[in-house]
């Protein structure tokens, strides 16, 4: 018991330093500089996303268009970096959203068997859908655009969220302080605040990062197999797409959109795998 | 065992039937008349009869949903009026596709994994296991499809001695060697996230077995190295290793999606791209419940395996 109060105490500053070292500074490092790099590109991109420049046909990187430019003519570094902005965006909205929902499902659950039977019920029934089924069965009646993407991304997240939340409750309500505390007459709000909260909160943290990743991939996919962010509109997945069709003239296009979806993916990766290890206790 | 599977069936027998009426409802959620959205834009009367026809469009929305779940049991699919033909012919071609690219996939990934996993577990240098850690990651952490491209830019295109995408012009079963060839990068790609998974598993796996007492009681009575891992730790490992694979296998239903629009290979995945670009809302239908019920018993299997294995799960609570 006390070992799990100590250790309670004492995560933060595991897990701060877990993000100053190795992987989660590489991580944090990579993730941020495409943040920045997609919060700045007003600044950095010197074309506007949907500019055609006169004579500047499927050319090849240069100092002038860092990744070349596209089959109409646009500078592609600056697509990707606009592109980015939206796709950072889908995730902003996205992740919080399913983890808000798929939390207070959790914790739905762990209040009543009813409710309980019920969510896992539809969690499971989210988990038949792969994502990317999911998305196209979404994009089936909403067409395609942002919303089928936000979609798919909250319906990937929830019953991940939604599982976590419901198992750490119930663990947490095993122990024996908590025990105590509900005997003594704590209130459900109180003990929740006061034990749940600070148990669970670490998990919670991991998942987010993971969650982060996948949806960037799940994004990223959707895009890429045109049921997302519909073009001229630029996204990471789009410009990878559209520079699928130019492999043999313009080699070097698809390296730009390609470099980044996987910086951020591999980020975020890097980000849960040390917050994870700090958590074990052995970094 | 028996019972322990009849606990597990009505869990999926919910999950089935409150996916099948979510994916028959779909067609009645896109906005307009269900039969004019079928047809396409140039149908003519005619046809929209013949769907209004073919969905019972013109009897109570029960009585159509139990028309549609008939003909899905009894593979009595109907036509596909946009893309065109019978909708169990055209699914049964791009089955047989999608079978051998995540079968080739599975193989590629679980060879990988019994090379890897030992040698990675067994790794005493350094340098080794980090290296062996920073390709997994990497594995692991990017997207098929990004992997794809990349593949296809480099031995395509810059390094051409593969084909960048398609299928041999004289059909896949004309000639092995060429079919392979035009297998092997799309395999490749699908595979890789799950032999990386699947091989990190092991790994970690095999090094707790090495702790164990046997483990040391075997190497100090001289039993090499090598034969205590790949006969005793190995073996113990195995089952649970089953379940990861299972799981996995699960994940490349979405995979295959992705990975075959990328290569265009013609199989499900590509076939629920065409059928969803073109609004072929029927096709999209039936492979929806397809995916759903691959998904939905495959977990079923990994469970049972697993169970099978481990006298635990099989008497534990209910839950």
């Amino acid at each position: 018991m006390t070992d799990i109060a100590l250790r309670a105490g004492r995560t933060p500053r595991v897990r701060r330093g877990a993000l100053t070292r190795g992987r989660g500074l590489a991580g944090l490092v990579l993730v941020g500089a495409v943040i920045a790099a997609g919060v700045l590109a007003p600044l950095l991109a010197p074309y506007a996303p949907q500019q055609q420049i006169p004579g500047a046909n499927l050319l090849g990187p240069s100092g002038r268009h860092l990744f070349g430019t596209d089959e109409v003519n646009r500078d592609v570094f600056s697509r990707v970096l606009y592109g980015l902005r939206i796709d950072l965006g889908i995730c902003l909205v996205a992740v919080p959203c399913g983890a808000l929902v798929g939390g207070l499902a959790g914790l739905l659950a762990s209040r009543t068997a009813v409710a309980d039977v019920v969510a896992q019920r539809v969690f499971d029934v989210l988990l038949a859908f792969p994502p990317i089924i999911l998305g196209i069965a979404i994009a089936a009646v909403t067409g395609v655009g942002a919303l089928p993407v936000i979609c798919v991304v909250v319906g990937a997240e929830v019953p991940l969220f939604g599982r976590l939340v419901r198992t750490s409750v119930l663990k947490v309500r095993e122990l024996p302080y908590v025990d105590a505390a509900e005997t003594m007459g704590a209130s459900w709000p109180w003990v929740l605040r006061k034990h749940v909260v600070p148990n669970i909160l670490d998990a919670l943290i991991v998942q987010l990062a993971i969650s982060a990743s996948g949806a960037v991939f799940i994004d990223s996919a959707m895009n890429f197999i045109g049921i997302g962010v519909r073009p001229p509109t630029p996204s990471l997945g789009g410009v990878l797409a559209a520079a699928m069709g130019q492999l043999g003239t313009n080699t070097l296009y698809a390296v730009g959109p390609l470099l980044f979806i996987v910086v951020l993916v591999l980020g975020f990766q890097l980000i849960a795998q040390a917050l994870l290890a700090s958590r074990r206790g052995d970094a | 065992m028996t019972s322990y599977l009849l606990r597990r069936l009505p869990s999926l027998a919910v999950v089935l039937a409150v996916s099948s009426v979510l994916v028959f409802g779909l067609l009645r959620l896109v906005p307009g008349d269900p039969a004019t959205t079928l047809a396409g834009s140039d149908a003519t009367p005619d046809t929209i009869a013949a769907i209004r026809h073919q969905l019972g469009l013109d009897q109570p929305v029960l009585s159509q949903y139990a028309h549609w779940l008939t003909g899905l049991v009894t593979f009595d699919l109907g036509r596909s009026y946009i893309i065109g033909g019978g909708i169990g012919p055209l699914i049964g071609g791009a089955l047989g596709n999608t079978l051998l690219l995540t079968a080739s996939a599975l193989l590629l990934a679980v060879l990988t994994a019994l090379v890897l996993g030992p040698l990675w577990a067994s790794a005493r240098r350094p340098w080794l296991d980090h290296l062996l850690t920073g390709v997994n990651t990497l594995a692991i952490a990017v997207p098929t499809f990004v992997l794809g491209v990349a593949l296809a830019l480099l031995f395509g295109v810059v390094v051409p001695v593969l084909p960048a995408g398609g299928v041999p012009r004289g059909g896949l079963l004309a000639d092995p060697g060429i079919t392979a060839q035009y297998l092997l990068m799309p395999a490749v790609c699908l595979g890789l996230p799950v032999g990386a998974v699947l091989t990190r598993y092991l790994a970690e796996s095999l090094r707790s077995e090495l702790a164990q007492p046997y483990v040391v009681t075997a190497l100090a009575a001289g039993v090499p190295r090598r034969r205590v891992l790949l006969r005793h730790a190995l073996r113990n490992v195995l089952p649970t290793s089953l379940t990861v694979l299972g799981l996995q296998t699960g994940a490349l239903l979405g995979g295959a999606v992705l990975v075959e629009f990328t290569f265009s290979w013609p199989g499900l995945g590509m076939l629920i791209e065409r059928a969803i670009t073109g609004r072929d809302y029927p096709v999209v239908q039936v492979l929806l419940m397809l995916s759903v019920t691959v998904f939905v018993v495959l977990q079923l299997l990994t469970d049972a395996a697993h169970a099978l294995l481990d006298p635990r799960i099989r008497l534990g609570g209910a839950r």
